[in-house]
């Protein structure tokens, strides 16, 4: 069976989530979406697992979970939670996000009574833990040998293993003699899987992606998942799958244009200074506008890092597809900023109604099909974006990328205008 | 051998200050007759080319050319210890490569700071035409870039045989400031034909205000989309000048 699973999104107890963030919401969007395997994040949380608990029942001995009072909906929960961990390594402080995965409710307390002697886990759905990554993962798999971490993001500028303000600059130095237990690398919103296949110490772990999602709206749950195909879905088969770097099972990703990530370039969003990493290398990385340090995008630091050049596939890579949230192409298509609008919602359900989910519609709708149920512009941007006919126009330091379907998008929003500051070495 | 001597460390003070402007660790080029300087910031956006002749200097003695590179800002925090009329020398101790400060007034004060490993880097000056020469008030080309920063964070500057305008458009509010030829502000303006360039207004702004202690008038040259010179006439034997690159509206 064909599992879409995304295993990073957060709770209403993280901060800047919604506070509708409930199971049984979650699991509504999920199932519009396609997702069959949701990560309920924030176990780490005591008030979120007591949610969970009333909301949650076991399905069978599958290591999931499912809504009791919908138990036929084909959306499962795993246990999963991400953390802070912040420490001293080579007299730098290192602040390294992780995702947790465990197969139920009773080892998800067991982990957070270890967890709870390194920081305050009711102050935030994400705790910030004061201890080392090689130490998180010690006591990670001291309680379960089934358990498993892998680090979040892996390439934002904040708070990521690759991170350019405090991260390292591979997973042996982060994770030490822990690195035996880490298996994934979450890319994250801003890079993709070509990236990530230019450094050759990379090739080891799969590549995962997931939503990292503060909402259940489908625009945002979902945006990046993995697409497994199991003979059962279970903890067990999907932590397998990944440990074993199984292609059979561990199928592909589904990715974003890794442009449309809030730090693909390197920027400052109050200066509104978006440059690509070749702009930004020729300014010192220093912004044209207030002449701070810029912050320095994933390109840039992948293109530091990297030791093949763009366009390398590795031989053993998993495949992944490249999508955009159905939201975002019709929002784009009517020109309204907001994929939440009246206009947007009316054609999206239409559509849902038509094909099942969201991912039917992204991957599979026929044009003829959508042809006959919405406007011809929208039908034409679904398969563009499935194509990759698409533009997007960077994400920087903070800001959403942004989609450019049809090239007269360009002339409606004149703000895609750049002001480049030029160079005085162009001029001698 | 290397040692000068100003009597008034005002004069120094806000010549360090109007470099530290764009440049952390600066290398001087010090010879016989003058020490110079010509470097451009870390986004190499701007430059600034500086020279001082022996002649501006109570005493000067160079007995060998040299460079010498010192981290400026570091610097700067010593020379504004310094009164208005109290003395400074700087001399350059060879067996330690220290650089000594003294500054002599109502008491003496002795500072020692390390001098740095000079950079090798030449710098030449940007090759330009200009189509627009004006010769302006620092005070008066100071209050202009003090509006336009009111409302962005970047201005359009445009010239033509009559007048210089400066143009800032923000997300909300705009502003023009008009300089006529012949005013108190604009003494003189040449224009070839007219030209409009955008600068970085956080660049110009700092430029002008420190440049602006050490001259009363600057000549500003610049021709359509390319950079702008600005040249500080300075009132002893000097020159202090900076060449600042245009922004481009790009698709």
């Amino acid at each position: 069976m064909r599992v879409i699973a995304d295993l990073h999104i957060h709770s209403r107890h993280s901060r800047a989530t919604s506070q509708r963030m409930c199971p049984e919401e979650i699991a509504r969007f999920a199932r519009i979406k396609g997702l069959n395997l949701v990560g309920t994040g924030d176990f780490t949380h005591p008030k979120w697992v007591g949610e969970l608990q009333e909301t949650l029942v076991q399905a069978s001995d599958t290591g999931l979970y499912k809504v009791a009072k919908d138990p036929e909906l084909p959306v499962r929960f795993m246990m999963t939670a991400e953390v802070s961990t912040i420490f001293t390594f080579e007299n730098e402080v290192k602040k390294i996000h992780h995702v947790l995965l465990t197969p139920n409710m009773e080892i998800a307390v067991q982990i957070n009574d270890k967890l709870s002697k390194y920081g305050d886990l009711t102050a935030d759905g994400r705790p910030t833990l004061n201890m080392s990554a090689p130490l998180l993962i010690e006591e990670i798999m001291a309680v379960s040998s089934e358990n498993m971490v892998f680090p979040a993001h892996a390439w934002t500028p904040w708070f990521s293993i690759f991170g350019a303000f405090s991260g390292f600059n591979s997973v042996e130095d982060c994770y030490q003699d822990m690195t035996k237990h880490i298996h994934a690398l979450e890319t994250g919103l801003s890079s993709d899987p070509p990236m990530n296949w230019r450094l050759s110490k990379l090739d080891q772990f799969v590549l995962v992606s997931n939503s990292d999602s503060h909402s259940f709206w489908p625009w945002r749950i979902g945006r990046e998942a993995n697409v497994f195909e199991l003979e059962k879905l279970s903890y067990y088969e999907i932590v397998d799958a990944i440990r074993q770097k199984d292609k059979a099972r561990f199928k592909s990703t589904i990715e974003t244009d890794p442009a449309y990530g809030k730090y693909h370039w390197t920027g400052h969003r109050n200066c509104n200074v978006a440059l690509s990493p070749q702009e930004a290398i020729k300014l010192g990385n220093t912004c044209p506008v207030c002449r701070k340090k810029l912050t320095k995008g994933v390109e840039q630091r992948v293109e530091e890092l990297a030791d093949r050049p763009a366009g390398f596939k590795p031989a053993n890579a998993a495949g992944f597809i490249r999508l955009l949230p159905l939201s975002e192409i019709i929002a784009t298509v009517l020109g309204t900023d907001s994929p939440s609008s009246r206009r947007v919602w009316s054609t999206y359900n239409l559509l849902i109604e038509s094909f099942g989910d969201e991912y039917a519609v992204l991957i599979d709708a026929s044009i003829e099909k959508l042809n006959r149920l919405v406007d011809a512009k929208v039908a034409e941007a679904i398969v563009r974006v499935r194509e990759g006919r698409v533009e997007v126009i960077p994400g920087y330091d903070g800001v959403y990328g942004r989609l450019v379907v049809f090239e007269d998008d360009y002339a409606k929003k004149p703000s895609l205008k750049r002001v480049k500051q030029m160079n005085l070495a162009d001029f001698l | 051998m290397f040692k000068l001597k100003v009597s008034d460390a005002k004069l120094l003070r806000d010549m360090t200050t109007a470099i530290s402007i764009l440049v952390d660790e600066a290398t001087f080029k010090i010879d016989p007759h003058s020490i110079k300087l010509r470097a451009m910031d870390p986004s190499r956006v701007a430059m600034v080319d500086f020279e001082w002749s022996k002649t501006v200097f109570e005493e000067y003695i160079c007995t060998e050319s040299t460079k010498m590179c010192i981290n400026i800002s570091e610097l700067l925090k010593l020379l504004k210890r310094a009164g208005k009329d109290e003395v400074v020398e700087l001399s350059l101790d060879e067996k330690t490569g220290r650089l000594q400060v003294k500054i002599t007034g109502k008491y003496t004060r002795n500072f020692t700071m390390p001098t740095l490993e000079a950079s090798e880097e030449e710098v030449p000056t940007p090759k330009l035409t200009f189509n627009v020469r004006a010769k302006a008030t620092t005070g008066g080309l100071s209050q202009a870039i003090e509006d336009a920063q009111l409302v962005s964070d970047h201005v359009r500057i445009e010239a033509d045989a009559e007048k210089i305008v400066f143009n800032a458009t923000g997300d909300l509010m705009g502003a023009t400031i008009s300089l006529q030829k012949g005013s108190d502000t604009l003494l003189d303006l040449e224009a070839k034909e007219s030209s409009k360039a955008t600068f970085s207004l956080s660049y110009l702004s700092e430029i002008i205000k420190a440049a602006a202690a050490t001259s009363d008038i600057a000549t500003i040259e610049f021709s359509t989309d390319m950079p702008i010179k600005l040249d500080f006439q300075q009132a002893k034997e000097g020159k202090l000048m900076f060449y600042l690159a245009p922004r481009i509206e790009t698709e």
